[in-house]
């Protein structure tokens, strides 16, 4: 264990200061790029659509969305292609392969960081009433690492076998960009629909996030797990899929593993 | 003393596809094709020991094996069948150039390297100056390695992998592009290894070291052990061999 987060310390710094290495503005990019996300979106739904209207705190809402996504398609994008493009050591010296993936979505937690002292920002500006709720934002926020970890183990070990992957990744990720409920309340979708989105870990965590953080007896921050399925037990749906994509996914890259300095 | 790698019945074979699917377009296209495959086998059945201490070498024709046997000893290959057994640290260098991130400076990508290789932060920041020092790239250290020469990249891997702490190396073609100073420092660096007692395994081409340096010598013919031996009488084995083939 030790091993592993010496390894993701050190290959994880070293590559977060390279991918900004030659960029004027360095590290302000990946802080920029959600929150550019976030302006044009609050833009359109908040003054030109009015959206906003339905829905208190629209901004911490959509910001919450956002930064939930970018973290959910930017660890998956990172994690996809680490095999392909960082696997040749694996030619060279015998050590776990997984560390190759893990040590690609480093920099992209650093960055989530980040983003969430941008997140507190707003909160501050808005004045939001601290909750007791918001104690539950970190287990959240751990679930939906554990499943997006799933999600990029699964993909970077099928794309050494499979180059379509990364096309298929980029088409999933807009779509759920859309289908996700991450600019509009998820209240506004169709009894059915909504059973179908909360069977995706990443619109149950955004949605619990923002009634942690929000709540509000009667706001569309109230669909949750719970209503949609109907009874405490619903929440565990999401839940569940996240440990069993987690798992599935570990055991399947566990398996292709062995066979990587192959074919790499 | 127990031996220091032990190989029992090992073999492995890749399967090459006559033609690479790596779309899923192919398998909509040609959804009844069967992919043909080449079977080539790299090692058939390979069973020696190697005993701690002693300087190890393997030999053989392109092709015959020898860096699939290496990877298999380091553990980066798993074989199809049969056992291998490394007692102790080992530490590989194998197939120049090879697991290097070019775009990363030689600083970082020797950080890199002996994390993975398991040294920790104080043995690493112990070990820095020394593996430079022993390559002579000191003024190199912060140039990305694109910009290296085969030559510079072969100084870098070989002064990392004798500075990991190691029980067993294996050496893979290791002096093939070096310049003749580096080649002596590496000979007097074999002959530390002989009087410290530690387990080397080297593969080469290079008759004349198998000869100066090592106690026993594996011949490997087309994935098969052609003799093995002391290191006359299997250059000797070689030469007949290839003399009537």
């Amino acid at each position: 264990m030790p091993y592993y987060l010496r390894v993701l310390r050190v290959v994880g710094a070293i590559e977060f200061k390279a991918k900004y290495a030659g960029a004027a503005l360095g590290y302000v990019w990946s802080v920029a790029k959600p929150l550019a996300y976030f302006g044009v979106l609050w833009l359109v739904f908040a003054h030109l659509l009015r959206t906003a209207n339905q829905t208190h705190d629209f901004t911490i809402f959509l910001l919450v969305g956002i930064l939930l996504y970018t973290f959910f398609v930017d660890t998956v994008g990172a994690m996809l292609p680490s095999i392909v493009t960082g696997g040749s050591i694996l030619r060279r010296l015998a050590f776990p392969p997984i560390l190759i993936p893990l040590s690609a979505s480093v920099g992209i937690a650093i960055t989530f960081c980040a983003n969430m002292t941008a997140l507190a920002v707003f909160i501050a500006i808005q004045k939001v009433t601290p909750r007791l709720e918001w104690v539950f934002v970190p287990a959240l926020l751990a679930e939906l690492c554990i499943f997006c970890v799933g999600i990029g183990l699964l993909v970077a070990a099928l794309y050494v076998r499979f180059r379509d992957v990364v096309q298929i990744w980029e088409l999933t990720a807009q779509l759920l960009f859309f289908a996700s409920a991450i600019f509009y309340p998820i209240g506004i979708l169709p009894a059915w629909a909504q059973k179908v989105a909360f069977l995706n870990p990443f619109v149950q965590v955004m949605q619990d996030v923002r009634h942690a953080v929000l709540g509000g007896p009667s706001g569309p921050n109230d669909v949750t797990a719970a209503t949609v399925y109907g009874g405490a037990a619903g929440r565990l749906i999401p839940i569940l899929i996240a440990g069993l994509v987690f798992l599935g996914a570990l055991a399947f890259f566990r398996r292709e593993g062995r066979y990587f300095a192959e074919r790499v | 003393m127990a031996p220091a790698i032990e190989v029992a019945g090992v073999s492995k074979s890749f399967r090459i596809p006559h033609e690479q699917r790596t779309y899923f377009k192919e398998y909509f296209l040609h959804p009844f094709r069967r992919t043909t495959y080449e079977r080539n086998d790299a090692l058939q059945d390979v069973t020696f020991s190697v005993e701690a201490g002693e300087f190890f070498g393997i030999f053989g024709p392109n092709g015959s094996g020898k860096s699939t046997l290496l990877r298999i000893l380091a553990g980066i290959y798993v074989p199809e069948s049969g056992l291998v057994r490394v007692s102790g640290l080992l530490s590989p260098f194998i197939e120049l150039g090879v697991g290097f991130n070019l775009e990363l400076t030689a600083r970082d990508n020797i950080r890199i390297n002996s994390t993975l290789a398991g040294l920790s932060r104080r043995q690493l920041d112990e070990k820095f100056d020394q593996i430079l020092a022993f390559s002579e790239l000191e003024r190199f250290v912060d140039q990305k390695l694109k910009n290296y020469s085969s030559g510079m990249l072969m100084r870098l891997a070989y002064s990392i992998a004798i500075q990991i702490p190691f029980d067993v190396l294996l050496l893979d073609e290791v002096l093939a592009v070096g310049d003749e100073g580096f080649q002596e420092k590496c000979f007097r660096t074999f002959d530390s290894f002989k009087e410290e007692g530690k387990t080397v395994v080297l593969v080469t081409h290079a008759l004349d070291l198998l000869s100066r340096f090592c106690d026993r010598v594996l011949l490997l013919e087309q994935g098969v052990i052609g003799a093995i031996g002391s290191p006359e009488d299997v250059v000797e084995a070689y030469r007949e061999g290839a003399l009537v083939g």
